[in-house]
Order: C-alpha cells, then sequence, then structure tokens
C-alpha cells in the first residue's frame, strides 16, 4: 500500500473506530474489582495498553499509573467491556483482587514506585498540514495504532487561536525556518514538494504573511504561547531543533534565498534570541543552503556528509518516583537501553541545552543527549529526536511502518507515555 | 564527481613534505570537528610555504563560505594559478570561487582565459558551465556548453555528457536522452552509464524519451540505449524488437555479440515471461556468434528462457537445432532432453512423453528424471487417468513421489491408503505450500471414520482437474452425508475456501457455507477457520463494518484458537489502523 493511501485511509477512519469503542464501555454493566494491565516483558501488546488505558479514562473512569512497576503497569476498573476491549485488542489484563491491590500498594509504598492517578483523557491535536507529506509521523502511527482520537491541525488554525481547545499539542517533521527541509534544491521537481510549496506559499498569503519563513515564525510563537499558557507540547525530529531556531529568529533572517527571495543574514548567529526558545541556546545556523540540515544543534547531521555521525543506544534515566513523578512518567519502559534511530534531526548536543532542561534520556560518553524535557510558563515540552523508533534510516518515500509487527517497541512507548502524561491528576505533580 | 576525483589526483600530485603534511592533517581534523576558523588557519598557513598547495586551497574552498569569508580564497588561488598556469584543478577552483561570490562577468573572464590557454580542452567550458549549473543558472551553463561544443568541434559528442547531466537536473529527460544518445553514439563505453541514468527517467516522460532515441537516422548504438532502457522499465518486447533493428545494420561484429549478451543479461532480471522469451531470443542470436562450446551451452539456456517465457515454437526451433548438433556437450544435450519432455508434457503430448522418458539412455540425469516423471504423473492426474498416473510412479520411492501416490489413493476415495502415504511421505516432503496442503488434506481425512470414501475423492479430484465450482457442490454433497463430529465441518471448510476463491458471484455460497460451520461451532479448528474466511471475503466486499463484527466474534469466541493472531490482524487491516502489505 502506498504511504499516500495508508494516511488518507487512517485520516478518514480514526475518529469512526474510536468513537465507537468508547461507546463501548457504556452502561458498566459489572464493576466489581481492577484489572492490572503489565507494561513488561508479559505484556502481549505494550502499545495497544495506552489506547485502552485512554478510553477507560476518556469514558470518565478512573485508572492509575503505577509507575516502574512490572515496566509502567496500568490499574483499571474491572468491566465485561473493558475486558472485551482488552481481549480484541490483544492486550494482557489480567483481574486482581482486594488482596492483591493492598500487596501491590505495599510493594508500591516501600520501593522506588508511584501510583499516579489519571483521570481526564487529553484532548490531542497533531499539527500536520493538510496533504500527505512523503513521509510518516511516528506519532500518529503511534497514536492511530493504540486507537487514541486525535484532530489534525495546521497554521490557519494555529494562528486563529484553534490550540486552545486542545491539551496537548505534537509536533513531528515541520520545518519552523520555513525553508522545507532543505529539500528545496535537492528534490526539486518533485511532485509532492511542489505541493508542498504551493500550499505553504498560498497559506502565507491568505494569511497576510509576506513570506513563509515569516508565517512558520508566527505559528512557532503561536505554540509557544500555547504552551506557556498550559499546554502540553511533544516534538520530534525536525520540528524540535526548528521550532526552536524560528522562535530565536523572531527578528533575524536565518532563511535561504530559496525560501524567502534574501540570503541568510550573514550575522544571523550574533542576533538570534535564545530568550524565545524551549529548549536549546547559543546554535550556530548552517548557512550552506544546500546542506540539508538546520544547525548545530543536531549531534549527528545525517545530510551533511562527513559530518554524519552512526547511530547507538541511547539510555533513558532513572528518576525518583515519588518526588519527579513528571520525568519518571515520560521514562516508563521495559527497555532501557533503546536502539538509536535517525531523522533529520536525530539528537541533541549538551551544550546547546539550555540550563534546566531534563535529560531523560541520552547515548553514553556520547556528546549528544536524545530526549528531553522541560517547563514553559503554566506548561511543559518534551522533545524527542529521531524520526521513526523502529525504521532507523528511514528514507523520504519509505513504505509506513507497520506497528503490528512492533507491539512492543519500546521507542514508541516513549511517544505514548507522553500522550497520557497530561491525564495524570495535576495535584500529583510535584515538578 | 569529475570534480572531486580531479581534486584527488592534483592531491596525490601535489604532496607535500612530511612536516607539511602533518600540518594540513591537522586542518582536516580540525575541520572535521566543526572547528572551522581554526581550520582555515592552518590552511592558510600551508599556503604561506607552499602557494600552490591544492589540498589547503580545497580545504579553504569547504571552509571559507561557512565563516562567509571566500572572497579571502580569490588572490590565493589566484597566486597558486600564475605559479602553475596549466593546473586545470587550480583553473576551476578560480571559476568556482568566482561563481561563489557572484562575480559572473569575472567568472567568464576566467572561463575565456583558460580556454584561450587550452583551445583543445573541454574542461573551461565543462568547469564554466557547472560553476553556473551549481548556481541553478542552468540557461546560462547550457549556453556555456553549446558554446564549447561549437569552439571545440568535434560534432554533437562533444560534451554531451555535460549537456545531458544538465538536462536531467531540470528534469528534461528528453534532452537528456538526446544528448546521452549522442554521446553514446560516439563512445559505446558510455551505455551503461546512459542506460543507468535514463532509467530514472519519470513515467509521463518515458515516450518522449524513447522518441528521441529512436527518431529517424538514430545511429544503432543510440537505438541499442532506447532497447536497454525499455528493458529496464520492462518493456521486454518493445526492447527486443529495437536491439533487433540495431543489429540488423552492417554484418555481426564483435560489438553486436556485447550487445546481445549484455542485453541477454539484462533481461536476466526481467522476472516477467516476456523477460524471459526476449532473454532466450538474445541468447539464441548470441549463440550464433560465438564458438563451440559456448555456443550449444547458450542455446540449452536459451530453451530453458523460451520455456519460461511461453514461447514453445521458437524453443522447440532451438531445441531442434540443439539435438542435432554433434558437436554439443553432455550438458547441453541434457538440458535439451529434459526440455523437450517437458515441452511435450505441457503441450499434451503425453504418451510421446513417456515413451521418451522410457527409451532414453543416461542423458537425463536423476533429479530431471525424477521431476519429469512428477510432471507426467500429475499431466495424468488432470486428465483423470489415476492408473496411468501410478503406474509412471512405480518403482519411484522417494518421498515427493510417495506424497504424490497419497493423492492419487486420495482420489480414488481411498482415505486409509491416502493417510498412510501421506504419513510415510512425512510433512517435509516437496515445497512447503505442498507439505501444507497435504498435512491439512491428512487433517481432514483423520475426521472422517470411513477407510473409503470414493465420492470425497471424486470431489477432491474434480478440485484437482480445475472444476472448482462442481467441487464445491460435490464436497457439499459429501458433507452432508457425514456426522457433525465426523468431518462435516472440514469438507464444508474445504468447499467454502474453494467457492471463495472462485469469482465473485460464488461469494453468497461462501458466507453461506462458512455461516453453516460457525453456526455448528464444536470443538475443532474449522468453525474459527471458517470465520476467518468469512471475514476476508465480506473485507472483500468492502464490507469493512461487518468483517469486524466477526472477526471480534471469532477472537472473542476462540481466544485460544491458533487463528486469533492472524484475525487481530485482519481486524486491524478493517479498521485501516495498519498499512495493508
Amino acid at each position: 500500500m502506498k504511504r499516500r493511501e495508508f494516511v488518507k485511509s487512517v485520516s478518514r477512519l480514526a475518529g469512526l473506530t474510536v468513537s465507537t469503542r468508547l461507546l463501548g464501555f457504556y452502561p458498566l454493566n459489572r464493576l466489581t474489582g481492577y484489572l492490572l494491565v503489565p507494561m513488561d516483558d508479559t505484556q502481549s501488546d505494550h502499545l495497544k495498553a495506552y489506547g485502552l488505558t485512554y478510553r477507560v479514562i476518556g469514558a470518565g473512569l478512573k485508572a492509575e499509573w503505577l509507575l516502574n512497576y512490572h515496566g509502567g503497569a496500568f490499574l483499571l476498573p474491572d468491566a465485561d467491556s473493558i475486558r472485551r476491549d482488552a481481549a480484541l485488542n490483544g492486550v494482557r489484563a489480567e483481574p486482581v483482587d482486594g488482596g492483591r491491590i493492598t500487596a501491590i500498594r505495599g510493594e508500591i509504598e516501600a520501593n522506588n514506585m508511584d501510583a499516579v492517578p489519571l483521570e481526564k483523557a487529553p484532548k490531542v491535536a497533531v499539527y500536520a498540514p493538510p496533504n500527505a507529506a512523503p513521509w510518516d509521523d511516528a506519532v500518529t502511527m503511534a497514536l492511530q495504532y493504540a486507537g487514541i482520537p486525535f484532530t489534525k491541525i495546521w497554521d490557519p488554525e494555529v494562528l486563529s487561536g484553534g490550540l486552545r481547545d486542545f491539551d496537548w499539542l505534537h509536533l513531528h517533521h515541520e520545518d519552523f525556518t520555513g525553508q522545507y527541509s532543505k529539500f528545496f534544491l535537492i528534490y526539486s521537481g518533485m511532485p509532492w514538494l511542489a505541493d508542498m510549496v504551493q500550499r505553504n506559499a498560498d497559506t502565507a498569503r491568505r494569511l497576510g504573511f509576506a513570506t513563509v519563513p515569516d508565517l512558520k515564525k508566527a505559528v512557532a510563537r503561536g505554540i509557544h504561547d500555547y504552551v506557556a499558557n498550559g499546554g502540553f507540547l511533544f516534538a520530534m525530529c525536525t520540528a524540535t531543533e526548528t521550532i526552536d531556531l524560528a522562535l530565536a529568529a523572531h527578528s533575524v533572517d536565518i532563511a535561504a534565498t530559496f525560501a524567502d527571495g534574501t540570503p541568510m543574514d550573514p550575522q544571523a548567529d550574533a542576533k538570534l534570541d535564545w530568550s524565545q526558545t524551549f529548549a536549546f541556546t547559543g546554535a550556530r545556523v548552517e548557512p550552506n543552503p544546500l546542506v540539508a540540515t538546520f544547525s548545530d544543534i543536531d549531534g549527528h547531521q545525517v545530510n551533511a556528509g562527513p559530518r554524519r555521525q552512526p547511530l547507538g543506544a541511547f539510555k533513558l534515566f532513572n528518576f525518583s518516583a515519588k518526588i519527579d513523578p513528571v520525568p519518571t512518567m515520560l521514562v516508563q519502559d521495559h527497555r532501557q537501553s533503546i536502539p538509536d534511530f535517525y531523522g533529520l534531526t536525530t539528537s541533541f548536543l549538551r551544550t546547546r541545552l539550555k540550563p534546566g532542561v531534563t535529560v531523560l534520556a541520552d547515548e553514553e560518553g556520547a556528546p549528544w543527549v536524545k530526549y528531553v524535557h522541560g517547563d514553559l510558563g503554566k506548561g511543559t515540552w518534551t522533545f524527542f529526536g529521531g524520526h521513526d523508533p523502529e525504521d532507523p534510516q528511514h528514507q523520504i518515500g519509505d513504505p509506513p511502518t507497520d506497528l503490528s509487527l512492533h507491539p512492543h517497541s519500546p521507542g514508541y512507548r516513549l511517544i505514548l507515555n507522553n500522550v497520557l502524561f497530561p491525564a495524570a491528576k495535576k495535584r500529583e505533580l510535584k515538578t | 564527481m569529475l570534480r572531486s576525483l580531479s581534486a584527488g589526483i592534483a592531491a596525490l600530485t601535489l604532496a607535500a613534505t612530511p612536516a607539511l603534511g602533518q600540518a594540513i592533517g591537522q586542518g582536516f581534523e580540525l575541520e572535521r570537528s566543526g572547528r572551522h576558523a581554526e581550520a582555515a588557519g592552518v590552511y592558510v598557513t600551508t599556503l604561506r610555504t607552499d602557494p600552490a598547495n591544492l589540498p589547503a586551497l580545497l580545504g579553504l574552498e569547504r571552509v571559507l563560505p561557512i565563516l562567509n569569508r571566500l572572497p579571502e580564497l580569490l588572490p590565493l588561488v589566484q597566486r597558486a594559478r600564475e605559479r602553475v598556469p596549466e593546473n586545470g584543478t587550480l583553473r576551476a577552483l578560480e571559476l568556482r570561487v568566482y561563481a561563489g561570490m557572484n562575480e559572473l562577468d569575472s567568472l567568464e573572464a576566467a572561463a575565456r582565459r583558460w580556454a584561450g590557454a587550452a583551445p583543445r580542452s573541454d574542461a573551461p567550458y565543462r568547469e564554466w558551465a557547472l560553476a553556473l549549473a551549481d548556481r541553478r543558472m542552468v540557461d546560462e551553463a547550457r549556453r556555456v556548453l553549446l558554446l564549447g561544443r561549437r569552439t571545440l568541434g568535434g560534432g554533437a559528442a562533444t560534451l554531451a555528457i555535460e549537456l545531458a547531466e544538465l538536462e536531467q537536473r531540470v528534469q528534461n529527460w528528453e534532452g537528456a536522452a538526446r544528448e546521452w544518445g549522442h554521446a553514446v553514439a560516439a563512445a559505446p563505453d558510455l551505455l551503461p552509464n546512459a542506460s543507468s541514468q535514463l532509467s530514472e527517467t519519470p513515467l509521463p516522460q518515458r515516450s518522449k524519451v524513447v522518441a528521441a532515441l529512436t527518431s529517424p537516422g538514430a545511429a544503432p548504438r543510440t537505438q541499442r540505449l532506447a532497447a536497454e532502457v525499455l528493458l529496464g522499465w520492462g518493456q521486454a518486447t518493445e526492447a527486443w524488437r529495437l536491439l533487433e533493428q540495431s543489429i540488423a545494420v552492417g554484418p555481426p561484429s564483435t560489438e553486436t555479440a556485447t550487445a546481445l549478451r549484455r542485453f541477454a543479461d539484462l533481461a536476466g532480471g526481467v522476472a516477467t515471461p516476456a523477460g524471459h522469451r526476449v532473454r532466450g531470443m538474445a541468447l539464441s542470436r548470441w549463440a550464433d556468434l560465438v564458438p563451440s562450446p559456448l555456443a550449444e551451452r547458450a542455446r540449452a539456456e536459451a530453451v530453458r528462457e523460451l520455456l519460461d517465457g511461453g514461447d514453445r515454437v521458437a524453443a522447440r526451433a532451438a531445441l531442434e537445432r540443439l539435438t542435432a548438433d554433434s558437436l554439443a556437450p553432455p550438458e547441453a544435450k541434457s538440458m535439451a532432453e529434459a526440455a523437450l519432455v517437458g515441452v511435450l508434457i505441457a503441450d499434451g503430448q503425453l504418451d510421446a512423453a513417456e515413451r521418451r522418458l522410457a527409451a532414453e539412455s543416461g542423458v537425463l540425469g536423476g533429479d530431471d528424471r525424477s521431476t519429469l516423471r512428477m510432471q507426467l504423473a500429475r499431466a495424468r492426474v488432470t486428465r483423470g487417468e489415476l492408473d496411468r498416473a501410478a503406474i509412471v510412479l512405480s518403482g519411484d520411492s522417494s518421498v515427493a513421489a510417495l506424497a504424490e501416490l497419497g493423492w492419487i489413493a486420495l482420489y480414488r476415495g481411498d482415505l486409509r491408503g491416502a493417510s498412510d502415504a501421506f504419513r510415510a511421505a512425512g510433512p517435509y516432503a516437496g515445497e512447503r505450500a505442498a507439505a501444507t496442503e497435504r498435512t491439512a488434506m491428512l487433517a481432514l481425512v483423520q475426521q472422517i471414520a470411513d477407510d473409503s470414501l470414493p465420492e470425497l475423492g471424486a470431489a477432491l479430484l474434480m478440485l484437482a482437474r480445475g472444476d472448482s465450482a462442481g467441487a464445491v457442490t460435490a464436497l457439499r454433497r459429501v458433507a452432508s452425508h457425514l456426522e457433525p463430529r465426523g468431518g462435516r465441518s472440514d469438507v464444508l471448510l474445504l468447499a467454502g475456501q474453494v467457492a471463495a476463491r472462485l469469482p465473485p458471484p460464488q461469494d453468497g455460497t461462501a458466507i453461506a457455507l462458512f455461516d453453516e460451520i460457525v453456526r455448528a461451532g464444536g470443538p475443532g479448528a474449522a468453525p474459527p477457520a471458517a470465520e476467518l474466511e468469512w471475514a476476508r471475503v465480506l473485507i472483500r466486499q468492502g464490507r469493512a463494518a461487518d468483517a469486524v463484527q466477526r472477526l471480534e466474534h471469532l477472537i472473542l469466541s476462540y481466544p485460544g484458537s491458533a487463528f486469533v493472531p492472524e484475525a487481530r490482524r485482519e481486524l486491524e487491516r478493517a479498521r485501516g489502523t495498519i498499512p495493508r502489505s
């Protein structure tokens, strides 16, 4: 199946399949105990377990996330409809009685574990252009596979304040510097690129911006304000690096001539304002328009010829569950060490991180980190480098990853941790 | 690539003293670690003692643009060029620096100076055009190359490669084809590269490319290029037609033989009947141009290809030549004999094939003989000649023959004999699909209490002979006489599976059969298997919601069934949450 067809079909079916399943939880014809959804190696489908939990809280029921217990297990109310959902999705869910619950809580109390109540299913928005680009978005695929509903939004929605309707926003491959991922020269003549350029240019014109880079800077600012006002932002791949570059470049031209008709400011590095960014500081912008890389934030520089670094493995940090439940939630996984994967932005140089940024995963001995988190105003953001955790060398035009072949993907679990994290009851968060 | 190659050669020829080499090595290290300003410092220092040091100059070409200091390179390059005016790499570097500084008038002046100094060289025009093309000034680059062509003389082949690459860069595939045609006509060694480049032509422009290469008056070599390009796109028959035209011009030569061999090799990558056929044709023609025993081996290979391509007439012609050839080596004769018997079986001349198999003395190898006997037995079965099929296999104690004898017993209705033969053959004889089919049939037969059931044998023979619709009716009739726990569901499942593979009008029959099995339930594997097949039929009909219902029922009703993982995957597909694979 062509990737475009798949993206179209999932967009069509997403709402239908999920809403039908949500209705299945009403009425609860039996609510006698609990179901434990283990998330260690005994789980038969880790990714769908997140969807099951999401649907439980989406139906107005309460769930608990047992941090560091059996790989970050979920405790759900027991009901026929929930058992049915678990069985249909191949999720292992064990009924547990009162005695076992007491024992579990005792174990949690005595160890580096915690139980976090999950109460409200976050409303999820995915920032994506209306057309299908020739690459896949790992988060969209994870949401779709897990059965978590989402809404696609783009520049007009962001600029008209549409983000306030959502609790969680995901960014993936977008180039917020407005340079079309610098594919403009390499993929010149490709229909998808022509479509992308046309669509962005039309949108910029319609919304009153002189150039696409100007439009993207405004969108980056809108996303920044959304987080500052309490939103949750999760970004992967190019979006991590370029949104910070766009924010830092609010008063300077960092786009090449092909993008806005004027060359990049030769003094751009000196004029960048890093006080406006989420995660990074002090970076130097890539001046060569022919090199599809944006700055020296990315440690791997996948498209920069001799500067390209080989892939290793990244290791998740171990946090104190009772003191730091937020980072603990974000690193819940049944694997501590995960093979790395490339993206247009693969990793983040330590030297480019702002003070106060929490590193969630890094590659031991390497000058880069993989997974970072921080606060901004009333909200939080998480950046995860790389494109697709199960396709380390993902190339443009490759077929989409079939997640039913990777139901235990530790990399995709990190994405889904982020989706459930905003569901955690606020007062329980200590950081 | 030309640029980096020339730089590499120059780097070798201008190797500096060890101390200098160490210093510049530091520059490379600094550059690699992103410390561009420091690297530039090392390169400039190197040039102070060795002004024409090419690695240092090329290093500066890499790092100074990053530092926005490219203009600093110009005086250094000019000084080096004055010292070694005949060095083309330095001249080319000077052009690139002017281009990088956007000083196009100076670029042109420098290029013309170089052309004046080297009037027979195409390098000044090539480098000038490349510098312009790198700045996306395609029209200007084309103008320069055409100027070079006119100035240098030598016809359309001059600078044709550069023009082809330029046209390709702007997606003008027709123009690129024309230039590649000129280049190949002058230098046949360029054919592989040209063919590889043009193979990337997008679908909408392919017809224009072919037209450009086959225009009236096109050189035979250009036609050959068209043939190779078409072959790469899978248009084997058209490709062969063009190749034949190209080799018909003039007497056969070494180049003709090379072209035929190359075409045959390339056709080996086209796994279609037409691909096999044209490969066979090319090999046959090639065999006419090469000496023995190469020729006989090629003919034998050609026969096999022609047969795979379904061209029995041409295969027979080649076989006749081969069998009449007293010089043919034994392996070629063996291959020809095997192929001939295969042709006879495929043509339905079973008696003739049988006679030939019985009469041949030692030409055929053991494996070939066994394979042909199996083919013959199956052909007899397809005609309903079970006794004659069994005779063909008599005396063959191989597991494959035992398995085939099991089927023959089954078609006769001898369930016990079939079970014994299948067990004796074991689960691994033959291809994996055949082994799976045999095991499934053994599982079905074991459900039935009777040792003999001729009606079931007749129904299965009907299926083997291709009468699937008749087999469905016959299998349903057989099932109606079986006990619910005595194989009834399994026979109905088989009938349903056959019906489901018939054209759409039989979907109703298949669904009715699957419904009957699911309603009957029971402990066996048939109910979940039937429900899975049912869902697949519904998905094929576009009734995803109904399929989801069936699959959910299967998963929840038979959680321990081996079909559940497959059902869950179908469920994901029906919901559209995973890509179809």
